[in-house]
């Protein structure tokens, strides 16, 4: 009968402690615990450059959105209702219920962690110097998630500082000004933090101080503080057509800008890094983890295919969006910039080289600068038509160029040169500097890179030239809040929508 | 066996009978106990009344005692009539036992332990095996499904070896609702209980009501399902084979367009949307492609193969089973099919007549071919067929078509003689021809290994007193073999290079239970006292996945990882999983005075790992009672009312099912970037969802009234009604994207509740021969959400469809769960002046860009224009009615059985067409669509340039009733006459034809209206059930 005695034992041994129902967290660090240090603090950091590849990464990219409500391209796609919050800022029937969330959530993360990071430095064990450095750059950062909320929807919350909880349904709009004037903030204290030159073997992508006066000029041409602007620029830019104090310089060939693998050259200013070493796939697209350049397979042609003997070019097959309209197509014919930007592939059709399957609003113009070869399809790991490598412009010198041009108001010298060094750069005569002539230009020289939207609206062209897509003036030059913001909270919707 | 039944009971009886001698004329008495059939009834348990003699009847039903005339024999067995006769001076006596229809003298599986069911309190029901003989039921929940009432159930697909979703009295809280699954004390998943076989069950007892499920206390909340398997039966050695085999076929196909109505439909939305004509002459396509008959198969085969072992004597028992059960699906039988091996050992054994040991051990090996998406717009056979154009052919056969693009493109799938499958130009994202589709996932399989089992010591050192320790089990093994194929199955699906990619997992969860119970009787005061204490530990798992890229090889069966690629073409990963445990100190009172007042009392107290601080314990008590007025010297004896008890009770449980860790505020990472030029991945961390170190249980308490009564003899209720009310639901706090978590934080908010009533009748009669029996059920349930915590009223979107213009469903207060939501129509706009006098109470015309055959929708805040604000409730997905019925009758050799089930009262989202797919095909209702004044009030005009949203709107255009009543099961057995078998040593041999699903009654317009998942009744392809007809064969000798 011993076990009788000993069950009761059993019972007793296997008591119920508190420790057994605590558990220890296992590859996951906990707040309280982290940024002691310097390599902490980087994570940190790299947390907050995350955000920054919705340039170009993820179905729901910045240039691909951008591109398809300009006159200059069309959605594109496979149907009227394929990649739908494309084609509802194509045609202007975007409605507070077909916004892309993601265009404000992803933006607002980039915020969240830039404040975090923020709360977190001070006390972090690392150099003074890095420090400022990391400081600055998480500030730049935040100020360019602000400038495309405040771009892309207008009236938006200002959060400096993560949220408490109980702080999460009282936050109101801000006005524009002050969130400009944040931004100003941010990006001018930033700049002494940062360096000149990077280690680009270590270094490269993240910002330095050419890259923020460049930012910060662009921001006050957005808020008509022009001489600002033409100030901040003309350090950047230097003397039109040589390298400037920064470095920066025009590339010879306009087309060395579209060749997968020439990255952080002399033209580059802020340049959006991808790779192929994410092993990018379905279940994780477009989050953090995810590193490709999605805009390559999105603009590829549909089942392309090419007949035996095809001299066409070897395209990989895409998905068709941001089909280039014949009123681009008619305005850089004759241009140098052409073949670079352009590929008509229904002449390949016509000649029997090539097969392809028609896309929505098919014009068989294709956005070559961001077309993929096969020769650049990834053989790694994970999705191949997610691992496109090829980096995209965020800000490039020809672009500095032109918006210093238009902050001198489109006149004088020093405008002059600036539009004729662009022009020159691709062999083009000098044509008489013009705010005309230099919009453009950026149209011609900037094409499909996510640019045009903007600039209609920021000149206010916008409800002219985007007449016949259906462009509201007064409602359409900003999207309309995303419906799930407006659930339960005190935000108020655009006006108009 | 009856040699060897020299055991102590005998030695004793001996012995007894020895010193009696003196006192009366002893006398030998042998004989057979017979049911009313005549079939030999084993194990009843003969008793000289007045004291504790006795013996038990073997496997024939024959017994033999000695006893002295004049003595009363009590003749005993569960579900039998007791029977007393007084012995004569006659050595033989055969009897014959009346079933005792009403069977409340039944033991029920209450949880650490049993109870009669006539002392029991609480609201439980149950199924036992002798209601589940040869039915073909693969799954375990199937055995639930219009058998129990409180229970609604609906296949997750029709897929062999889908699982089914299981609710117990309803939603009862916005995560979580999968009840506790409890196989022999062990705690399996319910992801994880397909494992068992059907036939190894003895019994399956669910805790509906508070008072019986805070045994349970923490996990109870959701309901307990308790699972029994079979245990060895005292007498000789049983052997019992089933088989059954079969065919099965799709009930019903959905009406499509053909090619030519297909054609001139697409023609007119063109035309209407200002587009060109698309087909010059539709007339000239003819019918089609039938894309239905592409994936469907008609003789989609069905084997099941049972062997089992069971006897023991007075010292071991045993239960052995062998179990193999095939069976293909009706959608792509050739990627759609599983199959399931079983082994079974349980065993009890006395190893003195104080100690006792006893173990349960199951075994299963899975293999489950799937078609991948089962109820899903986003492609997958289902969703193709649906949607394809009938004009693309099955296989293109024109040689000049298949020599161009796109069937120039590598990875073209053809078929046995080379031509490639149809490749539409009209349809593609994630729609395919299903025969190519099919090559691509040709080799791929999932996988399960399931060990599941226990083993306790029980002591009795003193009568009534039992210490008990059982230590329980789960370990499992699952994974799967993949190979994807060079593919191109449209421009939207193209798979460049290859990969062989394998995952393999390990799971193992135990626990260990200790109870010491006490059970005495002082006159007529029956006490059971139970204390208990537990740990429960699960989520011990790992895994990892590998995948290969670019092997080289062009088809799954030369596919291996035995081939080198380089490091880069390897994507690798794996995970520890986080583990749960929960650790628990519980106990019951059991009292009855004279099984007249019935009282039981619990309470429990849990403490787990998912809280933090001062959070960590909860405590579930609860308390019921019952009285049973039949019993009262007061009630006279009446024709109506036979028995009647009415029980009441209220009690708490809970639910931890929040994730791991989300109290503590912890860092995640992938949040990267790629900075330097060697074009590495540099790792980001970042704060994770909102931390919320307050979170506590989730608590749901319970008020149950119920009455047991059997009436005219003949008929037996069980009513009950309950009020469920959960506080604190654990779920995700939904915060503005302003905030910029990555996640949501979890929080206890939300309150809800389920008001309902089960009801079971039974009804039992003989008829001369004719032995007839009907048992019923039927439940009604009412959910509503009643708090979701402060600052919010609703949250959108549990469900939403791809491209719809809003969520279609919304969680509000006031309202059940996850109701649909959207806007209502009004009927369609016939003419232009239609259009302009459609104004609301100002006077604004509301619709004013509307063109005749545009929705009227309903301005429901009358503001003159439609917007998100008209959006309203459009029914509910959870069924208000569930019921079942089962209708038994035999007579001579011959029985039959019906068994029908529905359910009433939900709504069902048709969302079959893909919105976002322009030229995907339409159901013929498309034909009665508004072409012209006074065409149509309900289906609206087609065009390209929907700008009313007519169909992109969610609205009550698509939903409609999931009413049905389905013939579930019809089966006709005979068996052979007992007398001819018994020449051949058999002891049973009976062949029978069941039919499943031969019959559903609906108006439901999509393939099946049973649309299971954690929001019901959402129909995005919908895997159906099939009808299958199948013969058997029982055995037994």
């Amino acid at each position: 009968m011993s076990l009788a005695i000993g069950l009761p034992i059993i019972l007793l041994s296997v008591s119920c402690s508190d420790e057994f129902i605590e558990v220890s967290t296992i590859g996951t660090a906990l707040e309280d615990n982290y940024y002691r240090n310097e390599s902490e603090a980087y994570s940190g950091l790299v947390a907050v450059y995350d955000v920054i590849g919705k340039q170009s990464k993820g179905f729901e990219n910045m240039i691909v959105l951008l591109n398809s409500g300009s006159d200059d391209h069309y959605a594109g796609g496979g149907s009227s209702s394929d990649g739908s919050q494309l084609q509802v800022f194509s045609n202007y029937t975007i409605s507070e219920s077909t916004v892309a969330e993601s265009y404000w959530d992803d933006f607002y993360q980039g915020v969240f962690r830039a404040n975090t990071l923020l709360t977190k430095l001070p006390d972090v064990d690392m150099p003074d110097a890095t420090k400022a450095r990391f400081t600055a750059e998480t500030k730049v950062l935040r100020a360019i998630y602000y400038f495309e909320l405040v771009r892309l929807f207008g009236n938006i919350p200002l959060i400096t500082a993560p949220l408490s909880t109980g702080d999460y349904y009282s936050v109101t709009q801000a006005d524009p000004n002050d969130v400009y004037a944040q931004i100003e903030t941010d990006l001018i204290e930033a700049i002494p933090d940062l360096p000149v030159t990077l280690d680009l073997a270590n270094e490269a992508g993240r910002l330095t101080k050419g890259a923020v006066k460049a930012l910060l000029g662009k921001v006050y041409l957005y808020r008509g503080k022009n001489t600002e602007a033409a100030a901040q620029l003309a350090e950047v830019n230097g003397t039109p057509g040589s390298t400037s104090t920064y470095g920066y310089k025009l590339l010879d060939n306009f087309s060395d800008l579209w060749v997968v693998g020439n990255n952080y050259h002399s033209e580059s200013i802020i340049e959006i890094a991808h790779t192929d070493k994410s092993n990018a796939d379905w279940g994780f697209w477009g989050s953090g983890a995810d590193e490709g350049n999605s805009l390559n397979v999105m603009v590829g042609p549909r089942g392309y295919v090419r007949t035996t003997g095809s001299t066409a070019p070897d395209y990989a097959a895409g998905w068709g969006y941001n089909i280039i309209t014949q009123s681009l197509y008619d305005a850089l014919s004759g241009d140098p910039r052409f073949d670079s930007t352009i590929e008509n592939l229904q002449a390949y059709v016509d000649s029997g080289e090539v097969g392809l399957e028609q896309s929505y609003q098919y014009t068989g113009y294709y956005l070559k600068k961001f077309m993929p070869l096969n020769s650049d399809v990834s053989t790694g790991g994970g999705a191949s038509e997610l691992n496109y490598k090829q980096h995209t412009y965020m800000i490039r010198l020809a672009d500095t160029y032109l918006m210093e041009a238009e902050a001198l108001g489109g006149t004088g010298s020093r405008a002059q040169a600036l539009l004729d060094a662009v022009r020159a750069r691709v062999g083009l005569p000098s044509v008489t500097v013009s705010i005309d002539a230099i919009l453009n230009e950026r149209r011609l020289e900037l094409a499909g890179e996510g640019f045009r939207w903007y600039d209609l609206v920021r000149t206010g062209r916008a409800a002219t030239v985007l007449a016949n897509r259906g462009f509201v003036a007064g409602k359409n030059e900003i999207l309309p809040i995303p419906l799930a913001e407006m659930e339960n909270t005190l935000l108020v919707q655009n006006p108009n929508y | 066996m009856k040699k060897n039944n020299l055991n102590l009971k005998s030695f004793a009886i001996l012995f007894i009978i020895s010193t009696w001698f003196s006192f009366a004329q002893e006398i030998s008495i042998s004989g057979v106990v017979n049911d009313e059939t005549g079939l030999p009834v084993p194990g009843v348990n003969v008793i000289k009344k007045g004291t504790k003699i006795g013996t038990v009847t073997d496997f024939d039903g024959a017994f033999a005692i000695n006893t002295e005339v004049g003595s009363t024999l009590s003749f005993s067995y569960v579900g039998y009539v007791t029977q007393d006769v007084v012995v004569k001076n006659s050595s033989s006596l055969n009897i014959t036992l009346a079933q005792d229809l009403a069977q409340l003298d039944e033991v029920v599986v209450v949880g650490y332990g049993t109870q009669k069911r006539s002392v029991v309190t609480g609201a439980i029901s149950g199924v036992k095996q002798s209601e589940l003989e040869d039915l073909p039921i693969t799954r375990v929940e199937q055995t639930l499904q219009g058998r129990v009432s409180g229970v609604t159930i609906a296949a997750n697909a029709g897929q062999p070896g889908a699982s089914s979703t299981v609710r117990v009295r309803g939603i009862t809280t916005l995560n979580n609702n999968e009840p506790l699954w409890v196989v022999d004390g062990v705690i399996v998943d319910a992801g994880g209980i397909g494992f068992l076989n059907q036939s190894d069950i003895e019994s399956v007892e669910v805790l509906k009501d508070a008072a019986s499920q805070a045994i349970y206390g923490s996990r109870a909340a959701t309901g307990v399902i308790l699972i029994t398997t079979k245990k060895g039966k005292l007498g000789k050695l049983s052997v019992n084979y089933n088989g059954y085999t079969g065919v099965s076929s799709p009930a019903r196909k959905l009406d499509l367009l053909n090619a030519t109505e297909y054609a001139t439909l697409l023609n007119e939305k063109s035309v209407n949307g200002g587009g060109s004509i698309l087909f010059s002459d539709p007339s000239s396509y003819g019918e089609g492609t039938d894309w239905q008959s592409v994936i469907f198969n008609n003789s989609a085969k069905r084997t099941t193969q049972e062997f089992s072992l069971s006897g023991g004597n007075d010292v071991s028992k045993f239960f052995a089973s062998f179990g193999y059960t095939d069976q293909e699906g009706i959608v792509m039988s050739d990627i759609s099919k599983y199959t399931r091996k079983n082994i079974r050992l349980n065993s009890t054994h006395n190893i003195t007549d104080k100690l006792r040991f006893g173990q349960t051990v199951g075994y299963s090996n899975e293999k489950n071919i799937g078609i991948g998406n089962t109820n899903s717009e986003f492609g997958g056979p289902l969703s193709s067929a649906i949607n394809l154009d009938p004009l693309t052919p099955i296989v293109e056969t024109n040689a000049t078509r298949a020599g161009q693009a796109p069937y120039t493109n590598n990875g073209i799938w053809r078929d046995a003689n080379g031509n490639p499958y149809g490749i539409s130009a009209l349809v593609a994202q994630e729609m395919s021809n299903p025969l190519a589709y099919q090559k691509t996932l040709s080799g791929n399989y999932g996988w399960a290994d399931n060990f599941v089992g226990n083993a306790y010591v029980e002591i009795e050192p003193i009568e009534g007193l039992k210490f008990r320790s059982t230590l329980a089990g789960k370990l499992a093994y699952w994974g799967y073999e993949s190979y994807t194929p060079v593919s191109y199955l449209n421009a939207a699906s193209i798979v460049t290079q290859n990969n062989i990619s394998r995952g393999t997992n390990k799971g193992f969860d135990w626990n260990i239970e200790n109870t010491v119970s006490y059970t005495k009787s002082l006159k007529n005061h029956n006490f059971s006292v139970l204390l208990g204490q537990g740990v429960y530990v699960d989520n011990i798992s790992s895994g990892e996945t590998v995948t290969y890229f670019d092997i080289p090889v062009d088809n799954y069966q030369d596919a291996s990882f035995n081939f080198s690629v380089p490091t880069d073409q390897i994507d690798a990963s794996a995970y520890t999983g986080v583990e749960h445990r929960v650790t628990s100190l519980f106990s019951r009172l059991n009292y009855d005075y004279k099984e007249k007042y019935l009282l039981t009392a619990i309470a429990r107290r849990d403490g787990s790992t998912r809280f933090g601080g001062n959070n960590k314990y909860g405590i579930f008590p609860s308390v019921s009672v019952g009285w049973v007025p039949s019993k009262e010297s007061f009630w006279e004896t009446n024709e109506m009312i036979n028995q009647l008890k009415i029980r009441g009770g209220y009690g708490a449980s809970g639910n931890d099912s929040s994730p791991d860790y989300v109290y503590l505020a912890t860092i995640g990472d992938g949040r990267d970037y790629t900075i330097g030029t060697s074009g590495s991945v540099t790792i980001g961390n970042s704060p994770d969802a909102p931390s919320n170190p307050d979170l506590k249980w989730e608590e749901t308490s319970q008020l149950n009234i119920g009455f047991d009564a059997r009436l005219f003899k003949n008929f037996s209720v069980a009513f009950d009604w309950y009020k469920k009310e959960t506080t604190g639901i654990l779920q995700p706090v939904p915060i503005p994207g302003y905030v910029g978590a990555v996640g949501l934080p979890t929080g206890n908010v939300g309150d809800m509740e389920n008001t309902g009533i089960d009801l079971e009748l039974g009804f039992n009669k003989n008829f001369n021969e004719v032995n007839v029996s009907l048992n019923g059920n039927v439940s009604f349930l009412e959910n509503t959400v009643t708090s979701l915590g402060n600052g919010i009223d609703f949250i959108s979107g549990g469900a939403t469809i791809q491209s719809s213009t809003y969520p279609i469903t919304r969680t509000q207060v006031g309202q059940p769960v996850n109701s649909f939501y959207g806007y209502k129509t009004n009927g369609i706009f016939q003419n232009q002046a239609e259009i302009n006098g459609y104004v609301n109470s100002a006077g604004t015309v509301i619709q004013p860009n509307a063109q005749p055959g545009d929705f009227k929708w309903q301005d429901l805040n009358d503001d003159g224009t439609i917007d998100s604000d008209d959006r309203d409730f459009l029914g509910s997905s959870i069924p208000k009615i569930t019921f079942g019925f089962t209708f038994n009758a035999d007579y001579k050799n011959f029985d039959l059985l019906v068994f029908f089930q529905g359910a009433s009262g939900n709504k069902i989202f048709q969302g079959l067409k893909r919105l976002d797919v322009e030229n995907a095909n339409y159901q013929t209702a498309a034909l009665g669509r508004w072409v012209g004044e006074g065409t149509s009030n309900s289906y609206p005009r087609l065009t390209t340039n929907d700008t009313n949203n007519n169909f992109s709107n969610p609205s009550d255009f698509y939903l409609e009733d999931g009413d049905y009543l389905r013939f579930k099961t019809i089966q006709i057995g005979y068996s052979l006459p007992a007398d001819v078998l018994s020449k051949l040593g058999i002891d049973k041999l009976r062949i029978y034809l069941t039919s499943e699903n031969l019959l559903t009654f609906t108006k439901y317009s999509g393939y099946d209206p049973e649309i299971g998942g954690g929001i019901f009744g959402i129909d995005r392809g919908y895997y159906p059930q099939a009808i299958t007809n199948q013969l058997g064969i029982n055995l037994q000798f």
